[in-house]
């Protein structure tokens, strides 16, 4: 199979690192009315791998230079700052006024905030706080006609015009150049910790997570681990806990009194439900399951990674499944989110190709679709590297027209060039 | 002919077309600019609205989508007259799945039913705007509607993860899912809150949050609106996110005691209705340190409503206000401003200033969190002189708004009341892209025409300058 790699399209193309927006609304004016050559936006560089494969060279645009801090009213508990800006950068800005953006980032030192717009970053804070969809009030970005816009404002109530910050999120780079972000902002509770639970079978975990649905605590992450990924977890981080069979992470946060009264409680209500072993993970230790899970999806050597969404109902079933053909597993599973890498002992494309027929069939029964976050680049194109195509297809196709006409902006990366 | 062809998709009692029963809906709450459309029709189903939506295609006449009519800024003015599509008769709840935390109603469903229906479940839906007993879902997702409790867990928006919407070409697609992550741009996400113009949503699918188990409400007693707004801004400061944080200035009191005798002091400046709400194990101490800040910044009283009754009274009388105000003036105009909350004390000198100098009442009840404020406007409608003095006072505060890096609605939406603050708030560039994004949707222009956006749609619009402003509100 011959086919340009992303990674050789990348190198082939010209670099170009704005110093200011005007700069850059310059560049993507005068490409769309000249050369129309394709548009390669980056921030950390951390997912240029996802979707199908870049063809043609052209310009990568990075938004390094574009990492002012433009306001930070902290009593207002909103922050302004341009899309460059380093993840690590930010957090450490927002932590000295005890507060931050509740959401887990991968590579938080390498991954910029446009970055994390644009492919929709999460982690296991999902469950109890939710994603950018619920902390992003203003975006400004340029389309690829080299239209400068901004949508929403720095308040943090704002109905006035289109809500097109939600269109940016999770659009990866294929609508228009992510400049600057204004978020909502949260306060640091005092304390964490974490609840590890390991069940004999996926259905006694299943039991667990039913009696959870009406539980008095409110965990804020509710993880499901297989036992190839809680070994691989435990292993980077040196904890002392079973890893044999499937396991239920659960975090809690929280002022001291509230932590330590959920742990309890929680555990009360566990009791029954069969676990073969429970134990509480606080601070410093704490602080490590949460890095190790939020990276599990982007640390990897293996050959696939894989995200389904379904019910999460579904999600335990799904997993047991999966689990018995050796693929390592991680689930949000208050979210209904499973993430599975590929082990690199079976890799021939055939048997790949079955296991993730049968697993996509699956999402999809469930109410959910399945996708390829990544793998190998001469896969994809006889892969649905996004999944089925949803209801919306059509509509997600004329907005990307609308936004980017002369489509520059990374090119077939989310729809397939036909 | 286009009545007769309704008829036989809605049938004898789905339409409405006598002149006099057209009257009702001329307008919503915002009743500056009144227009009855042709026809009113009552679908039972989305299939009928696929048919009644291809017909005016076919027949080339505009159509609007109509909730409660509880919106204020003229979000369902039909104009251009055409088919009102009135959803009120889809509302049924045809899903709750408690286990994953989601229910899917149909968008007649009014917005306080699916809260009762789920009573004793242990889950509620959070969105509760003060309309929240007349207002249907689906008209809540279209305006993106707010609510007392959005400070702490957002507006609809944050609570909408599905909607299947017939678009304006006749066509049924499923926006998001029962499902999180679901693969492509948020459509979903930018379909709350695009005020009809984008189809007619026909399915909702909505999140559910588990109930607090405990709350703590109390009521802050301020001399002056100056130390209470400086609370305000020394809680949000703190890093505690109340659950709701409300405040009734001493204009606004006065007529809440007459109407519910609740027992406020009369002669206070401000009061602060604020509720946190959590684990029984942590509310009390973040009461206590509420409390605490009250008082730093001059409360002369913090009581805590005792009891469930005392709770309830206490929050009937903060979503009713806009009902009392009837005792204070013949007529009112509510407006619907933001400004960042540090810039609460300042919003609120301005406002002072320009009721002194236009020589007009002002009083304050607003989500005073969320830095979202309803300035009321206090008027007699028969005085023509007074009514443009109102209006230029309202205008001023917006554009204070905006000044002050805020927005001209938090929650009531653009509508065709501040159309033509869009180019005020937004660049030429900016609105240039809503349109291409709305011709997405809705290319024909027919679905809501001449709404949101200044340049809008291509039917005969017949604008209707503003000679006096709107009477009712709620929020």
């Amino acid at each position: 199979m011959t086919m340009p790699m992303t990674a050789s399209v990348i190198e082939a193309s010209e670099e170009f690192a704005p110093a200011t927006v005007a700069e850059l609304e310059r560049f993507l004016g005068e490409n769309a009315r000249k050369v129309k050559k394709p548009v390669y936006p980056v921030g950390g560089r951390t997912a240029l791998h996802y979707g199908y494969p870049l063809c043609d060279p052209g310009t990568v645009v990075s938004t390094a230079r574009l990492s002012r801090v433009v306001d930070y009213p902290a009593r207002d508990m909103t922050v302004t700052v341009e899309a460059g800006i380093r993840m690590e950068q930010l957090n450490e800005l927002l932590d000295r006024e005890r507060q931050r953006l509740p959401i887990d980032i991968p590579q938080l030192h390498r991954a910029t905030l446009g970055g994390v717009l644009a492919t929709n970053s999460n982690g296991p804070r999902r469950y109890g706080y939710g994603t950018l969809r619920d902390y992003v009030i203003g975006v400004s970005a340029i389309d690829g006609r080299g239209n400068l816009f901004h949508a929403g404002g720095r308040v943090v109530k704002n109905v006035a015009g289109y809500d097109l910050c939600k269109l940016m999120i999770g659009s990866l780079g294929t609508l228009a150049v992510i400049t600057q972000v204004t978020l909502k902002l949260r306060p640091v509770p005092e304390t964490s910790s974490w609840l590890w639970c390991s069940y004999p079978t996926w259905q006694q975990l299943d039991e667990a997570l039913e009696r959870l649905t009406t539980t008095a605590t409110r965990p804020v992450a509710m993880i499901a681990l297989n036992a190839r990924a809680a070994r691989q977890i435990v292993n980077e981080i040196h904890l002392d806990v079973p890893v044999e069979s499937p396991t239920l992470a659960l975090a809690i946060e929280g002022t001291q009194k509230e932590t330590e009264w959920q742990s309890s409680v929680l555990k009360d209500e566990l009791s029954f439900t069969g676990a073969s072993a429970m134990y509480d993970i606080p601070g410093h230790h704490g602080e490590s399951v949460w890095t190790a899970l939020t990276d599990y999806p982007v640390v990897t050597d293996e050959p696939l990674t894989f995200r389904a969404n379904m019910l999460p109902s579904r999600a335990a079933g799904f997993m047991e499944r999966a689990d018995a053909t050796g693929i390592s597993l991680l689930s949000h599973i208050g979210n209904g989110i499973v993430i599975g890498h590929f082990p690199d002992d079976w890799i021939s494309w055939e048997q790949s190709l079955a296991i993730l027929n049968s697993l996509s069939h699956q999402a999809q029964e469930n109410r959910g679709n399945f996708v390829i976050l990544q793998c190998p680049d001469e896969w994809k194109r006889d892969l649905l590297l996004w999944g089925q195509p949803e209801s919306g297809y059509q509509l997600m196709k004329k907005m990307k027209a609308a936004f980017d006409p002369e489509g520059v902006l990374n090119p077939h990366r989310l729809f397939v060039k036909a | 002919m286009l009545v007769e062809r309704l008829r036989t998709i809605v049938g004898n009692d789905g339409l409405l077309f006598d002149p006099s029963e057209l009257l009702v809906y001329e307008c919503d709450g915002y009743v500056i600019e009144k227009k009855v459309p042709d026809v009113v029709v009552f679908p039972t189903s989305t299939e009928q609205v696929v048919a009644i939506v291809k017909l005016c295609n076919e027949m080339d006449v505009p159509f609007i989508p109509r909730g409660a009519g509880t919106s204020l800024a003229g979000g369902c003015l039909p104009i251009g007259g055409g088919v009102m599509i009135a959803l009120t008769r889809m509302k049924r709840i045809l899903e709750v799945n408690l286990r994953d935390r989601y229910a899917v109603v149909e968008p007649g469903l009014v917005n306080v039913h699916l809260t009762q229906h789920l009573k004793g479940t242990g889950f509620h839906y959070a969105p509760d705007p003060s309309s929240q007993g007349a207002c249907t879902i689906g008209g809540n997702v279209a305006t993106n509607s707010g609510g007392p409790h959005t400070l702490k867990y957002g507006v609809t928006v944050n609570h909408v993860i599905g909607a299947e919407v017939v678009l304006p070409d006749g066509t049924i697609v499923q926006l998001g899912g029962q499902v999180e992550d679901v693969p492509g741009f948020d459509l979903t996400g930018l379909f709350v809150g695009s005020e009809g113009t984008f189809g007619v949503c026909t399915k909702v699918t909505v999140r559910l949050s588990r109930d607090p188990s405990a709350y703590r409400t109390m009521l802050g007693v301020f001399n002056t609106v100056g130390e209470a707004t400086n609370a305000i801004s020394a809680i949000i400061g703190a890093g505690i996110v109340p659950a709701a944080l409300e405040m009734m200035d001493q204009g606004i009191v006065e007529a809440v005691e007459a109407a519910f005798h609740f027992g406020f002091p009369l002669d206070a400046g401000a009061v602060l209705l604020i509720e946190v709400d959590g684990l029984e194990v942590a509310v009390d101490e973040e009461a206590s340190r509420i409390k605490e800040l009250c008082s730093e910044n001059g409360a002369r009283e913090v009581r805590l409503a005792n009891t469930q009754k005392e709770r309830l009274l206490l929050w009937k009388c903060r979503k009713q206000a806009f009902g009392a105000i009837g005792r204070l003036s013949p007529s009112y105009c509510t407006q619907d401003g933001v400004v960042p909350r540090t810039k609460l004390p300042e919003i609120m000198d301005f406002i002072n200033e320009v009721s002194a100098r236009h020589q007009i009442r002002i009083v304050n009840v607003f989500h005073a969190g969320d830095g979202n404020i309803h300035p009321i406007l206090l008027f007699d409608e028969r005085n023509t002189e007074q009514v443009g003095r109102v209006l230029a006072a309202s205008d001023e505060i917006l554009e204070k708004c905006i000044e002050l890096g805020g927005s001209v609605t938090g929650e009531h939406g653009i509508g065709v009341e501040k159309i033509s603050f869009m180019e005020k708030l937004f660049t030429k560039e900016t609105l240039e892209v809503m349109e291409r994004v709305r011709t997405v949707f809705n290319p024909s222009g027919r679905c809501s025409p001449q709404k949101m956006l200044p340049t809008a749609g291509a039917c005969g619009m017949e604008h209707i300058e503003r000679s006096h402003p709107g009477k009712k509100a709620s929020s």
